[in-house]
């Protein structure tokens, strides 16, 4: 192949053009993603790099469509539970027992871990507990901003922690590394960030009081109260624990079932599960308006992989990697907490691999310890799910959370606490022998 | 084995229902109207029905 440098700064060029205009005057970021992908994909063809270029547009929308396939069954899953009171409930329960609004909000991130830290993907974490933790932390009297800030907080937390964290996963896998003494190296930092954090969004913010806060919760079926209740609103998530701990455990005597399957065979039991009488085509009409809901998700994922698939075939994928990993050590610390998150932004886990994987390469050979520089990198690339083009887990967060304002302004509101989060991991990155004790 | 084969079913069944409902959304939706969206809803079916068809 004969193809320079230059030649594929142009093409990056041309399609970082394409995105901006086409968000701009086409007001939607899919759409723009998937022509800057198409724009990638003229320029090689016209290069005479790829002879099959539809080929590279369609399997590009295969990239993350099994990604797409958990967003829908997840989203139809809470939305079919909480039809039926269950969410209300739990917000009930929570605020008659606890009267200590700290420690609420310390529950509320604990709960907001489990999810993403058995699935490796803050997404889930948002679908199954971002509108019911966003509920209470509102009744914490926590601002609307502050309390969309600590749900995506807490879900990049949650992609982070261990025992998954499917950037370390990769690029352990990518550099014949054990996937092995990881645990106390991301939670420690997760903890002192997720601290932060509570103390950031909690600080001056005085709870309602309780009466107040029950009268504006919508009324639920008395067929939720007493222990028949509790196992209708447990039952559809301990449902789900159990297949994520399952497939964790005993993994070579369980069928593989893949997490949208998994949502599915949740959404029955919620659905045997619920007291109200639920006619089908109310059911259907539920998971109507839930494509409806989720579409820009799914559109922008589909889009993403066009994209990523584009910048792979036209060599912009690896131009973004090797012009990074080739800077000098001093210049990688200044600039890994902008173009770490960037890269997670525009080729999602693709960044552990474009630019994580080197980064180990390169460190190794300066002797420093690869176990805590790996999982310092794993602590920066979820920084970016907030980050365009795709920005997954930042859509997802504004979505359930309803919120109102402008993008720009919920990415100044969690600017402290992912700077604090991303230091940490700089600091790691930086003196990885302070933390070899923790590896 | 007999389950994951079952499980592979279930998974184009789950596909072609979605990539039906995408369809239907091209020329029938309530929010996000206009001819972007109907591109987008277009190319974002593809997909879906490809796997219901067995294509890929």
């Amino acid at each position: 192949m004969d193809y320079t440098v230059l030649e594929v700064v142009i093409i990056f060029v041309a399609m970082a053009a394409t995105f901006v205009l086409g968000s701009k005057y086409l007001k939607s970021t899919e759409i723009s993603m998937a022509l800057a992908g198409v724009v990638a994909i003229i320029f090689s063809t016209l290069h005479g790099w790829t002879t099959t270029p539809v080929k590279l547009l369609v399997e590009g929308l295969f990239t993350n469509m099994d990604l797409a396939m958990t967003f829908i069954c997840a989203t139809i899953f809470i939305n079919i539970y909480s039809s039926s009171g269950a969410m209300t409930t739990i917000t009930r329960n929570i605020v008659e027992r606890i009267n200590n609004k700290w420690l609420i909000l310390i529950c509320m991130g604990i709960l907001m871990l489990i999810p993403g830290a058995i699935t490796g993907a803050g997404s889930v974490s948002v679908f199954v507990l971002g509108t019911l933790v966003y509920s209470i932390v509102r009744f914490m009297g926590v601002s609307e901003k502050k309390a969309t800030a600590f749900v995506f907080m807490f879900a990049i937390f949650s992609a982070a922690c261990p025992p998954i964290n499917l950037w370390t996963m990769l690029m352990t896998a990518q550099a014949n590394m054990p996937y092995v003494g990881f645990e106390l190296l991301l939670l420690l930092p997760i903890i002192i960030a997720g601290a932060f954090t509570i103390l950031y969004c909690g600080w001056g913010s005085k709870r309602a009081p309780k009466e107040e806060i029950l009268a504006t919760l919508p009324e639920v079926n008395a067929k939720m109260y007493g222990f028949g209740g509790l196992v209708r609103v447990l039952l559809p998530l301990l449902t789900l624990v159990v297949l994520f701990v399952l497939t964790l455990v005993i993994p070579f005597s369980m069928p593989v079932l893949g997490l949208p399957l998994m949502f599915i065979i949740c959404t029955v039991v919620a659905i045997l599960c619920n007291p109200n009488k639920t006619s089908v085509k109310e059911y259907a009409k539920v998971i109507s308006d839930t494509m409806e809901q989720v579409f820009p998700l799914v559109a922008t994922v589909l889009s993403v992989g066009i994209m990523q698939n584009a910048m792979a075939a036209s060599g912009v994928k690896g131009l973004i990697g090797t012009a990074f990993v080739l800077l000098p050590f001093v210049w990688i610390y200044a600039l890994i907490l902008i173009v770490g998150p960037f890269a997670q932004g525009s080729m999602s886990y693709g960044s552990a691999v474009v630019i994580g994987t080197p980064l180990i390469f390169m460190f190794n050979t300066a002797g420093m310890n690869v176990t805590v520089v790996c999982a310092a990198l794993s602590l920066i690339f979820p920084i970016g799910d907030c980050l365009p083009p795709s920005r997954i887990v930042g859509r997802l967060v504004l979505e359930a959370t309803d919120y109102k304002d402008t993008y720009t302004s919920f990415l100044k509101q969690i600017f402290v606490p992912c700077l604090v989060f991303g230091l940490l991991a700089l600091i790691m990155l930086i003196k990885p022998a302070w933390f070899t004790f923790l590896a | 084995m007999l389950i994951e084969s079952i499980i592979h079913y279930i998974y184009i069944a789950l596909a072609g229902i979605f990539g039906i409902m995408l369809l239907v959304k091209v020329f029938k939706r309530e929010k996000r109207q206009g001819i972007v969206y109907d591109i987008v809803y277009a190319y974002c079916c593809v997909p879906f029905l490809m796997r219901l068809l067995g294509i890929k």
